[in-house]
């Protein structure tokens, strides 16, 4: 009677503490006993979904491949998107909606830099983790959100590389062309720091509206300057137009690019004037280009989930900020709080994704976790190739 | 010299575009007495149906030519239908928010059909991509296409309004609606025929462009603001000086960038053509009496 009465108070007591874990799990927004629910914002839709909707389907590839196996301490990963529109108002829309309607437990995305950078201040209110996968904007990561955390590069440590790899390449004549709008002043003003703590003045220092036709002025004023390196601080349509006049014009100075035309190929393209991009250099985000043996696991994964699709560069950035947020949430443990997420998080060390330039350290003070822009370069006829890494303090 | 013909030239290639833009702003206008808000969007949509015809099913540049210039005509006239006529008796206020929430909703059908492909679009040039040498200055095959195909359309566009009875009903009208109605010329067909002219030179200079300029789902704005510029400079009601503000706005910016700095390039139209204003209110080729508001 006495052990009758023992494992019944037994039985009961577990029941009780299942059920009072089970309630102080049920207050961890979408955390349940068998999944995580996180939600994505960036373009799905206009010019901006290569910084949008192709990393969220490198996010979910990776997702797929973790549940594969099991999930995360037996909880399955489940993405949810929402639409930017590369829209400041539309990021704010959308972070809130992911929040306070989805409820998911935390976020990756932010595509566009000045959409994320928008929606910062709702991030920082609702005090859920991200991990920024493609916006450069340093307002975003600087000063330190707590809970913002950035594997994608920064556009101060994108300048400061654009300019480290000219020297790197004895360029004795650095000229700069550039937008001066939102996006492209968060590049050229840390850009020009970069020059005055090196004492370098650029010989020609040219502007390019985002929507320009005609670069004929710009490309003149260059050559007059006889710069025999340019860095270039546009969009990759007035970047295209820039390049394709220098051919024009018989300019051909080393060309030195950003994340912001990341897809070399594409460039190639649009710049439609045969050799015009041979001497152009880009950053990309990752180590390796679609191409590379090395990644075949997800050009499978890829094509296989989206038919049609073929992996890009853009994917990449998805697949290394999901590979870093898995990490995140294995380490945060069985009881997942947003607080051990970030705890987690800023405890990151040298942590090898499987695609990022360099290992991914984040720090308390820090969380701009990425600092190894790589460079890549597409000669005529042949495919995107990897330069060198070029680490950043 | 050499620079000063080689901005020149440029001044005249983006001119072009600027030139036929705003002929089709001025069209509308002198006809129907309204701006088309969404004559940006209609040009980057047909560019696009351009691209589609052309690039992705892999027809012919001259009936994917043709073909855009038909939907773009077609667009116009659905413009008309649906945001320009049950307007017609609104204030001006009601007007330019009806075009202006077609243009929305042309981006964003844009955005939603095209906006999965690239970031930009490019369309593959009529002519050789390398640069040729004419006359001791190099210049890119296309950009002499577009100037060349600009004027035909431009004398293509004249030869309508003086020859046929469809351009001559449309000059009646824009001079005097009510006359015209009382001699038997059916005006709401007129309207729909000046909104599907108009967007038909947006289309034709969107393909002659689209090589130049790359596609992309926001680019009509922009577009039509210069246009826009140049329509008023030449004189919101005068054809050729449309076609006359587009070539100086051209121009001007191209000076201004290889003369001043490249950061006067933006500007420097709209400084011009505030000066021109204050002079000659009316715009340079037009001789309309100003009406007191």
């Amino acid at each position: 009677m006495a052990t009758g009465q023992g494992v019944k108070g037994a039985a009961i007591g577990l029941l009780m503490t299942v059920a009072a874990m089970q309630a102080v799990q049920a207050q961890v927004p979408g955390v349940t006993a068998d999944t995580i629910r996180i939600g994505s914002f960036g373009a799905l839709t206009g010019p901006g979904y290569l910084y949008g909707k192709l990393p969220m389907n490198g996010i979910e590839v990776v997702f797929d491949e973790v549940n594969a196996a099991g999930g995360i301490n037996g909880r399955k990963l489940q993405l949810v998107r929402e639409d930017d529109r590369c829209d400041p108002a539309a990021a704010i829309g959308a972070v809130k909606k992911l929040v306070s309607e989805d409820n998911v437990f935390a976020l990756i995305g932010g595509g566009c830099s000045n959409a994320t950078f928008a929606a910062r201040e709702v991030l920082d209110q609702a005090k859920i983790p991200l991990i920024v996968m493609a916006s450069v904007h340093d307002g975003i990561t600087t000063p330190v959100a707590p809970a913002i955390f950035s594997t994608a590069l920064t556009s101060t440590l994108e300048s400061q590389a654009q300019l480290e790899y000219a020297i790197s390449q004895n360029a004795k004549r650095i000229a700069v062309v550039s937008m001066r709008d939102a996006w492209g002043r968060a590049r050229y003003t840390p850009l020009m720091e970069a020059f005055q703590k090196k004492n370098i003045k650029p010989v020609a220092d040219e502007e390019m509206a985002p929507d320009a036709n005609d670069a004929t002025a710009q490309v003149l004023r260059l050559k007059a300057a006889n710069a025999d390196a340019v860095l270039i601080v546009l969009y990759p349509k007035p970047a295209a137009i820039f390049m394709r006049d220098a051919q024009k014009l018989g300019f051909k100075p080393l060309a030195i690019g950003q994340s912001g035309i990341a897809d070399p190929a594409a460039f190639e393209d649009q710049v439609g004037s045969p050799g015009a991009t041979t001497l152009f250099r880009t950053i990309s985000m990752v180590r390796y280009t679609p191409e590379d043996p090395a990644v075949d696991k997800w050009r499978k994964a890829i094509e296989a989930k989206f038919p049609g699709d073929r992996l890009s560069v853009f994917n990449l950035f998805g697949i290394g900020s999901a590979e870093v947020m898995v990490e995140g949430l294995k380490r945060a443990g069985k009881d997942l709080t947003r607080e051990g997420l970030v705890a987690a998080l800023d405890k990151l060390t040298d942590f090898p994704t499987g695609v990022y330039g360099a290992g991914i350290t984040c720090t308390t003070s820090d969380h701009r976790c990425n600092k190894a822009p790589v460079w890549i370069a597409k000669e005529p006829g042949k495919p995107v190739r990897v330069l060198g890494v070029t680490k950043v303090e | 010299m050499e620079l000063f013909t080689y901005l020149l030239l440029s001044g005249l290639t983006t001119g072009s575009l600027y030139a036929l833009i705003a002929l089709g702003i001025v069209v509308v206008n002198k006809s129907t007495g309204m701006i088309n808000f969404a004559h940006g969007e209609l040009f980057m949509f047909s560019g696009f149906v351009a691209w589609m015809l052309h690039v992705q099913m892999g027809m012919g540049y001259l009936p994917s030519f043709a073909i855009a210039v038909a939907i773009g005509f077609a667009l116009g006239a659905v413009t008309n239908l649906i945001a320009a006529r049950p307007m017609r008796n609104a204030d001006v206020v009601g007007l330019v928010l009806a075009t202006i929430g077609l243009a929305f909703v042309f981006r964003g059908a844009a955005r939603v059909i095209w906006g999965g492909k690239s970031d930009y679009l490019s369309f593959p040039p009529i002519t050789s991509p390398d640069p040729v040498t004419i006359g001791g200055v190099m210049v890119i095959p296309q950009q002499i296409a577009v100037l060349a195909g600009a004027i035909v359309i431009m004398l293509v566009f004249a030869a309508f309004f003086r020859l046929t009875r469809a351009g001559k009903m449309m000059q009646a009208t824009a001079d005097n609606a009510k006359a015209s109605r009382l001699v038997g010329i059916r005006i709401d067909r007129i309207y729909m025929l000046s909104f599907g002219t108009g967007a038909a030179i947006a289309a034709a200079a969107a393909v002659l462009m689209a090589p130049l300029t790359l596609l992309y789902p926001d680019m009509g704005f922009s577009f039509f603001i210069k246009g826009f510029a140049a329509a008023v400079l030449g004189g919101l009601t005068s054809l050729p000086g449309a076609v006359l503000g587009g070539f100086c706005i051209g121009i001007i910016e191209a000076l201004a960038g290889g003369y001043i700095s490249s950061s006067f390039m933006e500007v420097s139209a709209f400084i011009v053509i505030m000066f021109v204003l204050v002079l000659r209110p009316t715009g340079l080729l037009s001789f309309g009496k100003l009406r007191q508001v």
